[in-house]
């Protein structure tokens, strides 16, 4: 274990396999796993309780800034180990629960996948690759491994948005291994507690993401929360580059140089911090901008927003983080986790010491079960109906029931407006949103597509995002193996953009002509074990048969595509809200809107489909359909006539009827004596 | 009466509420409504025709079912008459006032039903008033 600026590496040996034998004895008398030395000291007010803490290291020691200082009159920096969020958060809250959260289970095999929701896409503009990835392993997209992309890697590309924990902190690091080895000098990139629950808006993404672009998974929360700077020229990855694996790590590895601001009299430091973060947190991960560059200010958001709620209002979580995504029918996809069952039945046995532990836990089964359903309130349908955090009832006057069957909430009133093609949005996770970049433009690799009317969980039409994959790629029979960029670069002779292209716009790359995608299979090498050299791209298969290029649509090239929750419009912007020709008309978006494949090839011979057509509807149905509401008025128009005189003649023989009971009645009365 | 007239109206009535009758208790029937495509379009494009039959009956045919009027129908002919009218007056309008903006989600689910309900008893009506039609007075 290397040590940080002077202390000196036998001290931490010593005092690690002390902690790891304190740690083994308390994990027993905890009894659990997920117990990592919460003290659960809770205030149990609502009241925020003021986090002014001491810090932690890895090793969990108090860190200690050294004084201005020294004993001889020298001046001293203030330098000393990263501080840990899981070691300094986790003093009070379960860190173990905790880290088996949504955001940070993907590579659990036990979990649940869920509604496939968005991926992380990996995104070459140079060799024109755009690959779906998800270790949930949703349809559509890849798992890393699957396609040679290790752990690692993944970090490497995909940490700017990654919040830590999950494949970021491995149980073990292999020192034998090249690339996870490397983390014995990196550190594992804990969960950064931060990154969510910082209140004041000061935390620094842009540092997090140049730290971490720099491999220094370990200091980059200090850095990112703005308590210190790395100590040393060099940075964590040139020192990784220069171990080898099987050695042992450098003895001492750069330290912080802390802020002595951050720190009071007492070394405590504050944190503002709160349990419902801010929109603005959250939108760092979860941002989508379909009105590009300066169109943003059209942009109304959402309208809970709005209104004064915030986003964990209605997806919240408890201290496991099994945070709520909101769609129908979640219930019966969440994992109700062995952790999750350990923590309940801790915090049941804590409050009852006379519950048995075997009660417990069924009790604790039981209230997580029944948690569960309630997460259905939370959706849109639920909250709308429960009159929770005091939504407006849903009325929707003139609208069918069926509709309520047979479309989503989302699709009538979240996303864009639909129009005569959907939108290119830009996501945060796709697109780098939060971090300064050269203009991305509506080319901006990957061209991710909004909204797009497909059919979702029970046949109910939604609103969807699309992303077409692209990428080099070997077909041996029907198995596709694709080509990592860097096997891309080296593999497949790609005209190269000039240098003020790439200056100009480093995530735009022009369209490859046919010509050029067959110069590319050409120059992938023949390798019939492997298969042969095909192009993924705009929802098609591109080869070369006997010298020639064909394509052709293939499932394998089909879009991935994921619902869209938001921004939800109002009532009064709802599709629908105008008439029911919003819907049925023969131009209605929801049925005619034109989707065209998007992919880094030229747009002579695009697929384009039409919105019935993506989803397999019947066009003749639709198209027919549209054309009777032009006699809806007329029909109206007939039946209300029609029912006027009906009623006009059952008013008349039944005031008659009436008439003749009195005049029979009263004839009756004036004959009696 | 205008006998021909009557009787036409009455062949409306009874064709185009059969075509109702199969396309929307028959989907229910089957346990397949609500109905869509197609089925709903052909039921949509068939409920004028039944209204327009239904007011002409209403014209023709009340003065023949009046009570104490002389008259060639039987008793349960003339009392099923004015069945098939109030239930034929309540099928049109919960077929038709959901088409404007009047009724939020619960009420017209609630037309929605007594749309549907409605709709049995009148096909029921119609069936027994056909043979009661046959025994005149």
């Amino acid at each position: 274990m290397p040590g940080f600026g002077a202390v000196p590496l036998r001290f931490l040996l010593w005092r690690s396999r002390r902690l790891f034998f304190l740690a083994a004895l308390a994990f027993q008398l905890g009894g659990g796993a997920h117990r990592s030395g919460a003290e659960d000291l809770y205030t149990e007010s609502r009241t925020p309780f003021l986090h002014n803490i001491p810090l932690h290291d890895t090793q969990g020691r108090v860190i200690t800034p050294p004084d201005f200082l020294s004993e001889d009159g020298k001046p001293q920096e203030p330098k000393a180990s990263p501080y840990s969020p899981a070691q300094t958060c986790g003093k009070c809250h379960d860190y173990g629960a905790i880290s088996q959260g949504w955001h940070f289970n993907e590579d659990m095999g036990a979990v649940k996948p869920g509604r496939p929701g968005e991926p992380w896409i990996l995104t070459d503009p140079a060799t024109h690759t755009q690959i779906p990835l998800s270790y949930r392993g949703w349809p559509g997209t890849f798992k890393p491994s699957n396609i040679g992309l290790t752990d690692y890697e993944f970090l490497t590309n995909f940490a700017r948005h990654f919040p830590g924990g999950g494949v970021g902190e491995p149980d073990k690091i292999n020192a034998g291994d090249r690339e996870m080895g490397r983390m014995l000098i990196t550190g594992k990139m804990e969960i950064d507690c931060l990154a969510c629950h910082q209140s004041t808006g000061r935390y620094n993404h842009e540092a997090r993401f140049n730290a971490l672009k720099a491999e220094e998974f370990l200091w980059a929360p200090a850095i990112a929360a703005g308590l210190g700077a790395f100590s040393s020229s060099r940075t964590a990855a040139s020192i990784a580059d220069s171990w080898r694996p099987g050695r042992p790590p450098p003895s001492t590895l750069p330290a912080i140089r802390y802020n002595r601001a951050c720190f009071d009299t007492e070394n405590n430091v504050l944190f503002q911090v709160s349990r419902r973060p801010p929109a603005a947190n959250c939108y760092y991960c979860h941002t989508s901008q379909t009105e590009l560059g300066d169109a943003r200010w059209h942009s109304d958001l959402d309208v809970h927003l709005k209104a004064g709620l915030l986003c964990v209002d209605c997806h919240r979580n408890g201290l496991d983080h099994a945070i709520v995504r909101g769609y129908e029918g979640e219930a019966q996809d969440r994992s109700i986790s062995d952790t999750m069952i350990a923590l309940r039945t801790a915090l049941l046995r804590r409050d009852n010491a006379a519950l048995s532990d075997d009660d417990a836990r069924n009790l604790a089964r039981r209230q997580l079960q029944s948690e569960a359903g309630t997460i259905e309130t939370l959706t849109c349908r639920g909250c709308h109906t429960s009159g929770r955090l005091g939504s407006p009832q849903m009325v929707h006057k003139g609208l069918p029931p069926i509709h309520l069957e047979k479309l989503s909430c989302a699709a009538c009133h979240s996303g864009p407006f639909p129009a005569s093609q959907p939108q290119i949005v830009h996501t945060s996770l796709a697109h780098k949103l939060g971090l300064p970049a050269h203009t991305r433009g509506e080319t901006a690799a990957p061209v991710i597509l909004e909204p797009v009317f497909l059919r979702g969980a029970a046949g109910k039409i939604a609103p969807f995002k699309v992303v077409w994959p692209s990428y080099w790629a070997r077909l041996k029979g029907t198995n596709l193996t694709p080509m990592l960029p860097v096997e891309a670069a080296k593999t497949v002779t790609l005209p190269q953009p000039s240098s003020d292209d790439a200056a100009r716009d480093p995530y735009d790359a022009k369209p490859l002509t046919d010509r050029q995608i067959q110069q590319a299979l050409e120059s992938i090498p023949a390798d019939s074990a492997r298969g042969v050299p095909v192009f993924i791209a705009a929802g098609k298969i591109y080869r070369m048969d006997k010298g020639i290029l064909n394509s052709w649509e293939d499932s394998a090239a089909k879009p991935y595509a994921w619902a869209l929750g938001h921004d939800v419009r109002p009532a009064a912007q709802a599709l629908g809200a105008r008439g029911c020709t919003d819907c049925h008309s023969a131009d209605s978006p929801m049925y005619f809107a034109t989707v065209a494949a998007k992919g880094p090839v030229e747009a002579n011979d695009t697929l384009r489909k039409q919105m019935w057509e993506m989803r397999g509807d019947d066009k003749t149905v639709a198209s027919f359909f549209a054309f009777t509401f032009h006699f809806r008025p007329l029909l109206k128009c007939v039946v209300f006539a029609a029912a006027l005189v009906v009623m006009g003649v059952l008013l008349h023989y039944g005031l008659r009827g009436i008439g003749a009971i009195s005049a029979r009645l009263g004839g009756s009365a004036k004959e009696q004596p | 009466m205008n006998r021909p007239f009557g009787k036409l109206s009455y062949a409306v009535l009874c064709a185009t509420g059969a075509i109702l009758a199969a396309t929307g208790i028959g989907t229910f029937a089957l346990g397949k409504a609500p109905m869509t495509h197609w089925v709903l379009m052909a039921h949509v494009a068939v409920a004028p025709l039944f209204a327009l039959g239904l007011a002409a009956v209403a014209l023709t045919w009340a003065d023949l079912c009046r009570g104490g009027a002389p008259s060639p129908l039987n008793i349960p002919a003339r009392l099923l008459l004015w069945v098939i009218l109030l239930c034929g007056l309540v099928v049109i309008l919960s077929g038709v006032v959901p088409m404007t903006p009047l009724f939020g989600a619960k009420g017209q689910h609630f037309l929605y039903l007594t749309h549907r309900y409605a709709a049995i008893v009148l096909t029921a009506a119609v069936l027994l008033h056909l043979p009661a039609l046959a025994r005149r007075n």
